[in-house]
């Protein structure tokens, strides 16, 4: 359980509040993608979910630790799994075994058991072949799996995903997303994913639309694409499906109801060719 | 005058166990004036390919010619490398000036300009890419969000008026504002200066918007090259090189596959909206 | 492709010699470089070499690979040579011209002097030909440790060089494309005195520093949420562990210190001189 109240923050060197009253709470178990323009307040939030920033009011509290509380962070960090957005820069050592290790050894887990937990997080990415190879010989992609498994091996019950994919191909793009549902739905790991593609929100349990600092709307995806207008107002975009359904309203064609994957509007647009 | 490449192979590491061939055996011609979006999965030679343009590699074998100036010929390489403006995925690259408009005056100096000439670009070069002068002109690049870096460096390409514009990945990494600005100022800049682009891309669906000829790379060797149509209409075999074919053409094959009669030069959501329209109106 | 720059000289394949524990190389090569200094004779040579060739054949380097360490003295080997003939004035002079002499003294001290940098660079040269950086600054920090007790930052030094072996393949990726970036800029950096060029260099430092910088932040972050708090109470994947062939490995080095102790002392040189000078004159 992962719950923000109300809470606010500004950089040092800045007027303008970063985060501006935000309240979220994440169940466990949930999928939730975060999107938001640039500077709209996402990766700051993401950044207060495992307290490496720590709000300028209100609080921040991962299955009950405060992440104000000074002694909490570790648990707090360890429970709270995050992967950035450049693959380059957070990968440390040189060998992706040891890499993956990293975070166990930080924690002081016992040496025989690390072994184990490093073996499981990079089969768990689908890298074990790559368990001996430099992370610089990898694509991106492949580092960002790696990074999911350095995560895996902490064994956290949340994932934060700050725009890993924003860097990526489309290959690494999906096989990316396609692992971390894969996670979310066989180990029931709770999922906070920040993104610009709005296509990679369709598939969320719950849209959290964020706007200079704050929550703009959330709910649904198929809630939060009927809002189109508004979104691109903030600078936004709705997914593909959607740009077609509205369209097709607009020139008062047929409508697609809620329609946002491809197969949707396959299975709406079908009948219609069939008919006429 | 076009861009001339002829039997153009490039091999890393010739000659050693490791030799890797990412280009081979092209022969290509890009007109003046065209739009070309240039695609590929990571490691089919998109990038290799752009660097030969502009002479920053040069061809294990094989020629470049740029407005009939032999690229391997470094007399001349100079004045054909000033034809083409080569624009990198990260404005980090290149990125380094004090202020945005010396960052943009950089490329117009270093062709030896007079200084009203350079001062004269550097204003044009701003309109185009859409930063306000009075309020970017001043400022460190280093300040700017990740939309407006883009544009920047954009802008230190375009102030060399560049007859061909090379953009590698233009959109990557920007949020859809971001995409859309920068889609705008591309459309902008060939319209005014009349050049040609090549844009390199793995989105299929900002090249389906743009690109009036089509080339794909696959392993180093050109698979198709053609009108968006013709490419774009084989979805499921772009699929398996890797690659997405833009959204309203993969609709349009799975509502094929489902037995309905969807010609197959749609490739954009308006054609696909259109081409329904006219369906439900009973036009078809 | 600057992909596939390996760091170091490291030689990948499986051996006795590679298998050691790296804290044992170290001390290894300690003690080989003591060996090295304590010979004051230069017909005790032979046994530092066949010492040094015997390690080789059981690391499976090929001995060209290991004599590559040889070739950036290719111009200090001649002059230091040249130097030690005519500088060195002992024993029988065998050549005398104005100012210049050689004495069999000069020849054998201008031998001497090639032999022990030559001995010294290879063995070296071995330690990386057969230990991966990483296990090096394993073993070094492993190895000063026990200097945690005076506040030595052993584990923090191990940590940046780390980081540093990572990155080093990273940043010169991107040097190459800042290059390139400038390039397209129609920047010159080829052209012009020393001045005009170290000033052309800028439009690539300057993006270069910034992204490091950019990039220190991001994995200063990364490493903080992945729980680093510094090195107490630190465990690690692997662990080192000593095995017998490393008591081996260094028997045999304590067998050739001794051996070169025993037998400058023992060994009368006298008869070698002789045969030498007969050689000469």
């Amino acid at each position: 359980m992962l719950s923000v109240k109300d809470v606010s923050y500004s950089y040092e060197d800045s007027q303008r509040k970063a985060l501006d009253g935000v309240s979220l709470d994440v169940a466990d178990g949930e999928f939730v993608c975060i999107v938001g323009h640039n500077g709209s307040g996402k990766s700051t939030l993401a950044k207060m979910l495992n307290a490496l920033l720590l709000p300028t009011s209100g609080t921040v509290s991962v299955n009950g630790l405060e992440t104000h509380d000074e002694d909490s962070v570790l648990a707090i960090r360890q429970q709270v799994g995050m992967v950035f957005q450049n693959p380059d820069n957070q990968i440390v050592t040189t060998v992706v075994r040891e890499d993956v290790a990293f975070g166990p050894e930080n924690l002081g887990v016992p040496t025989e058991e690390m072994a184990e937990r490093v073996d499981r997080a990079l089969r768990a990415v689908g890298m074990e072949r790559y368990a001996s190879s430099a992370p610089h010989m990898l694509s991106g992609g492949q580092k960002q799996r790696v990074a999911i498994a350095g995560m895996l091996a902490m064994e956290p019950s949340i994932l934060v995903l700050d725009e890993a994919t924003a860097m990526l191909d489309p290959i690494g793009r999906r096989d990316v997303l396609g692992i971390v549902r894969r996670l979310h739905d066989e180990s029931g790991i709770t999922v906070v994913m920040i993104t610009q593609y709005m296509e990679e929100a369709i598939g969320a349990d719950r849209v959290v639309v964020m706007n200079d600092g704050k929550i703009a709307m959330t709910g649904a995806p198929a809630e939060i694409f009927r809002r189109g207008d508004e979104l691109r107002e903030i600078g936004l975009d709705v997914p593909l499906a959607v740009e077609l359904r509205e369209e097709l309203a607009k020139k008062g064609v047929c409508d697609c109801g809620d329609a946002l994957t491809l197969e949707d509007m396959a299975d709406k647009l079908c009948p219609l060719f069939l008919k006429n | 005058m076009p861009i001339v490449l002829e039997k153009l192979t490039y091999t890393y590491q010739n000659g050693s166990i490791n030799a890797f061939t990412a280009l081979n055996d092209i022969d290509l011609t890009i007109n003046d004036g065209e739009f070309v979006g240039l695609i590929g999965h990571t490691g089919s030679g998109k990038s290799t390919l752009i660097q030969h343009l502009n002479g920053l590699m040069q061809p294990t074998s094989g020629k470049v010619y740029v407005d009939g100036i032999d690229m391997s010929d470094k007399k001349v390489r100079k004045l054909g490398r000033q034809r083409i403006g080569m624009a990198f995925q990260y404005p980090d690259y290149q990125l380094f000036a004090e202020t945005v408009a010396k960052d943009i005056a950089f490329g117009p100096k270093n062709m030896g300009l007079t200084d009203e000439e350079v001062d004269r670009r550097v204003r044009e070069a701003m309109r185009i890419v859409g930063l306000n002068e009075t309020v970017f002109a001043d400022k460190s690049p280093f300040e700017l969000s990740g939309g407006e870096k883009r544009r920047a460096a954009l802008a230190g390409i375009i102030a060399m008026y560049p007859k061909y514009l090379v953009l590698d990945e233009p959109m990557a990494g920007l949020d859809p504002s971001g995409r859309r600005g920068v889609l705008e100022t591309i459309e902008r800049f060939r319209e005014e200066l009349n050049s040609t682009v090549i844009m390199v891309s793995h989105s299929m669906d900002d090249v389906a918007k743009s690109a009036e000829r089509v080339i794909v790379l696959q392993d180093g060797r050109i698979y198709r090259d053609g009108a968006p149509a013709d490419v774009f209409c084989d979805a499921e075999e772009l699929n398996r090189l890797g690659l997405d074919a833009p959204f309203a053409a993969r609709l349009a094959a799975e509502l094929r596959r489902r037995g309905c009669n969807v010609p197959s030069d749609i490739y954009t959501n308006e054609a696909l909206a259109c081409f329904i329209e006219h369906l439900v109106k009973g036009e078809v | 492709m600057l992909n596939d720059i390996t760091l170091g000289q490291y030689f990948p394949v499986d051996s006795v010699v590679h298998r050691l524990d790296p804290r044992t190389k170290l001390v290894l090569l300690i003690m080989y470089i003591v060996a090295v200094f304590l010979v004051k004779e230069l017909w005790v040579f032979p046994i530092v070499i066949a010492c040094m060739l015997i390690f080789t054949v059981l690391s499976r380097v090929p001995l060209s690979y290991v004599l590559k360490a040889v070739k950036p003295m290719r111009w200090l080997l001649p002059i230091m040579f040249i130097i030690n003939l005519f500088m060195i004035h002992t024993g029988t002079i065998l050549f005398e011209w104005k100012f210049l002499k050689i004495t069999t003294g000069g020849i054998e001290q201008a031998f001497f002097i090639v032999l022990r940098l030559v001995t010294l660079v290879t063995g070296t040269s071995l330690l990386t030909l057969t230990t991966t950086p990483i296990s090096l600054t394993e073993g070094m920090e492993s190895m000063m440790s026990p200097l945690k007790v005076v506040r030595f930052p052993a584990h923090e030094i191990a940590m940046m060089m780390t980081i540093a072996l990572r990155f080093i393949p990273t940043l010169l990726e991107e040097a190459d494309k800042i290059m390139k970036a400038q390039l397209a800029r129609g920047a010159d950096l080829e052209s012009g005195n020393i001045f005009k060029r170290a000033k052309a260099m800028i439009p690539i430092l300057i993006p270069l520093f910034v992204n490091s910088f950019r990039r220190a932040d991001d994995l200063a972050l990364a490493m903080e949420s992945r729980c680093y708090h510094g090195g107490e109470g630190r465990t690690r994947l692997r662990v080192l562990r000593f095995a017998w062939r490393d008591l081996w490995a260094v028997l045999v080095m304590s067998a050739l210190i001794a051996a070169i102790v025993l037998i400058q002392r023992f060994v009368s040189f006298a008869p070698l001189h002789a045969w030498f000078l007969g050689l000469l004159v």
